[in-house]
């Protein structure tokens, strides 16, 4: 009898050991490549931008022509775009849809790096896991030079910056924190299966319109479904930064929020250290 | 020389297993069903040996005796499916020269690319690329993307980043004959100046008998994944393309 309680128990010792073993090499790859991860998410930015004549200029350009372009189908052709707490509909829109930007980029390209970057997978030695975190820091430039940008545009609109400003680097964290570890996750799954990437790519136009990026997650009648919804990253991230430019609340001022966050972030960590424990051997192999 | 002296390379017992599913979507699911079926096949099995530092030994076999899969083990790419490897020193693997950059930037920015995943400093960095411009030759392609480049230069900058470095250990692949003659005869000097380093431990992998020979002094025998022979090259020749006195049609 007791020793049929202690094998599950030494089972999940063992299982506890064998995913700290891992969690551990990945933090020992990051410290030992700390230079070669921010060089090479310059490197990555500019092999994104490289070989088009307008060059840096599309990571400007792309935003902008789809902001306009909801902006101008929401306010204009679905006469939809009202005030929201006293801000334009279209600064709205702005605060919510900046950070989406990242978090499209991640969804799509992020999730295929080892693809994109199969030479260091297959031909030279270089640790696996940071190559998710190099991707998505060249990823955070960009939004990085996106989120002045729209700073300056709120200023322009009569509207400073204030003390919630200072939560922006939190949430900035949060999302960055999320997606690497996403990117992590997806990029070994689509690395093993095509058809993985392909799913991903082709639900990335939901994810947008279930977010809450183009409507107010806040205005959700059903409290039930209002609670779920916020168990979405995307709706927690977007909100967040409708919070320090529009709504003015503080994080701490929905724990709920939080806590669904939180749920969802721990989940991701496991999902990514479970499938970098099992597939980190196997990479080489099928690419 | 003490008798304990720690080896280059030391493989114990290693297998490398490859899981052939019956297609992409059966792998996907495998990773997360151990009862998807598969067949396994085995490239390398149970390869015990151990290379001592400064040894050369030539590595023959047929086609998918596991020679490929056993240099990628050795270079850290591949990983073993059960058993053990140990490797001491710096590893400069002159295999596919042709790959292993990034197609979108030029010749001059994959050698500061390669600099910096080493780990380089900004000094040793110029340092590699004054010497990979002037041994690769191939003039202002230097400053082109290299999705232009043809297979030919490619490899003149594969080799000369390759061979830039000073490794401890070097893992030369036969299909380095690549290039024109002048080139390949400047590669067979570079090679022969970085095993002339004392305490170099070179892996060779050929077919051909007179270039294991003229570098080699020891050899190994791959069949199907088997160890087959290991000794003297001499022998292993012998072994690897039979008895000496039977002649050979030249090709």
């Amino acid at each position: 009898m007791a020793q049929a309680r202690q094998a599950p128990l030494d089972l999940l010792l063992a299982r506890v050991q064998r995913y700290g073993a891992t969690f551990a090499d990945i933090v020992r790859e990051h410290a030992g490549y700390k230079t070669q991860i921010l060089q090479l998410a310059v490197v990555d930015l500019l092999k994104t931008y490289r070989g088009s004549a307008l060059g840096w200029l599309w990571a400007v350009i792309k935003p902008s022509v789809t902001i306009s372009v909801y902006w101008f189908a929401f306010s204009v052709g679905l006469r939809a775009g009202k005030d929201v707490n006293g801000f334009p509909f279209f600064l709205w829109l702005l605060a919510g849809i900046v950070p989406w930007f990242y978090m499209q980029e991640m969804l799509t390209q992020g999730s295929t790096n080892f693809k994109r970057y199969n030479y260091l997978v297959t031909k030279i030695r270089f640790p696996l896991s940071t190559i998710s975190t190099f991707v998505s820091l060249s990823k955070l430039y960009v939004h990085a030079a996106l989120l002045m940008i729209v700073t300056v545009i709120f200023i322009m609109f009569g509207r400073p910056v204030d003390v919630y400003f200072l939560q922006l680097p939190l949430y900035t964290a949060l999302m960055f924190l999320f997606f690497t570890m996403w990117s992590l996750f997806a990029s070994l799954l689509s690395a093993m299966s095509k058809d993985f990437s392909n799913v991903v790519t082709s639900f990335v136009m939901a994810i947008f319109w279930i977010s809450g990026i183009m409507w107010d997650v806040n205005r959700v009648n059903n409290p039930l479904l209002a609670k779920i919804l916020l168990f979405n990253p995307v709706t927690f991230i977007a909100n967040g930064y409708r919070n320090v430019f529009i709504y003015k609340r503080w994080f701490f001022q929905d724990p709920f929020a939080l806590f669904a966050f939180a749920v969802v972030l721990v989940v991701m960590f496991g999902l990514s250290l479970y499938t970098f424990n099992r597939l980190r051997r196997d990479i080489a192999d099928v690419l | 020389m003490s008798a304990k002296q720690i080896p280059a390379i030391e493989f114990r017992h290693v297998y490398k297993r490859y899981r052939l599913y019956r297609s992409d979507k059966h792998r996907f699911l495998g990773i997360f069903s151990k009862r998807i079926a598969f067949k396994e096949v085995f490239a390398n099995r149970d390869l015990t040996f151990k290379v001592e530092r400064g040894e050369s030994v030539a590595i023959m076999g047929k086609n998918g005796a596991g020679k490929s899969t056993m240099l990628k083990m050795i270079t850290g790419v591949a990983f073993p499916s059960s058993g053990k490897i140990d490797v001491n020193g710096r590893v400069s693997a002159l295999l596919e020269l042709t790959a292993g950059f990034d197609p979108e930037f030029t010749g001059r920015e994959n050698v500061h690319l390669r600099g910096q995943l080493w780990g380089l400093d900004k000094a040793e960095i110029a340092v590699l690329e004054r010497q990979v411009v002037e041994f690769a030759d191939i003039g202002v392609y230097m400053d082109q993307p290299m999705r232009t480049y043809s297979s030919g230069m490619k490899a003149r900058v594969g080799f000369a980043i390759a061979s830039s470095i000073n490794p401890d250990i070097l893992v030369v692949d036969e299909a380095l004959s690549v290039g024109d003659k002048a080139f390949r005869q400047k590669c067979d000097r570079r090679i022969k100046e970085i095993m002339a380093e004392e305490k170099v431990t070179v892996i060779f992998v050929t077919h051909s008998s007179g270039s294991a020979e003229a570098i080699c002094n020891r050899g190994i025998v791959l069949e199907k994944g088997k160890l087959a022979f290991d000794g003297p090259i001499r022998a292993a020749i012998e072994f690897y393309e039979g008895p000496p006195d039977t002649p050979v049609v030249a090709g």
